[in-house]
């Protein structure tokens, strides 16, 4: 198998490959900053303060950033396990990934209203 | 793949390349039945934190009556180590594909493995160690 022959070329795949690492990137830097604050849990008055700044406007649209890269993530990921594990399944491989893309974003939307509604109606 | 795998090992004759084309064919694996565990542990975890519940009310006493379940314990500890797992692997697929000079490369991924490895151990201190 010549290298040329195993690298994501052109069209959709190589888009949601390049999408799928950025995000996955993201997740994880994520995830290491998150691990460092909850181990706070121990000094409580570390880890309220902290829980309250996450409350702030510009920490809650990085949030809603965060639930869409997670979603891309985890829906292109099942994307590439189907590809993988049953090739046959999938005839329409752009229409799946546009479909993930479109689901992605509208739950991502959907999730926004939650982790935004607290800053607009003022309770926060 | 995998066969495809085998066949050049067995053509190269090294043992040293089929060690490690086997080691990237069960990475291989692992990234797919962790991708599919992590996508549950993951959604599930986003949904009941930051949808069901806002973030500002996620206090040290929030924590205290979740964990007071041993399930939510082993349920978040599953979560850390399988995403600390398919992260790092993930970010060292990255850094072979971007960090092409060998030294750069042993720097980086020391670096990279190193913090990987210690928020492993701050994390499972932190849900083992809480109260």
């Amino acid at each position: 198998m010549s290298p040329s022959s195993t690298m994501y070329k052109g069209k959709t795949g190589q888009w949601a490959f390049v999408l799928h690492r950025i995000t996955g990137f993201l997740v994880f830097m994520f995830i290491l900053l998150h691990i460092v604050d909850v181990s706070t849990l121990n000094s409580p008055h570390i880890y309220n303060s902290i829980h309250k700044l996450y409350g702030n406007v510009f920490l809650r649209l990085f949030e809603v950033g965060l639930l869409f890269a997670l979603l891309y993530h985890a829906l292109n990921g099942l994307r590439v396990v189907m590809i993988d594990f049953f090739p046959r399944a999938i005839k329409n491989e752009k229409g799946v990934f546009m479909f993930m893309l479109s689901l992605a974003v509208v739950m991502t939307l959907i999730g926004a209203v939650f982790i935004l509604k607290p800053f607009v109606t003022g309770k926060v | 793949m995998a066969s495809t795998i085998k066949r050049d090992s067995m053509e190269s004759g090294s043992q040293r390349r089929s060690s490690r084309q086997n080691f990237e064919t069960w990475s291989w694996l692992f990234m797919r039945l962790s991708g599919i565990v992590l996508f549950f542990l993951a959604l599930v975890h986003f949904f009941i934190m930051h949808i069901m519940h806002d973030v500002t009310t996620t206090t040290v006493a929030f924590v205290a009556a979740r964990w007071s379940n041993p399930l939510w314990r082993v349920f978040d500890w599953l979560l850390l180590a399988l995403g600390l797992l398919h992260g790092t692997n993930g970010l060292r697929y990255i850094m072979d594909d971007y960090v092409r000079s060998p030294i750069k490369r042993m720097i980086v991924k020391a670096t990279v493995y190193g913090v990987s490895g210690v928020l492993f151990f701050i994390g499972t201190l932190t849900i083992v160690t809480f109260k």
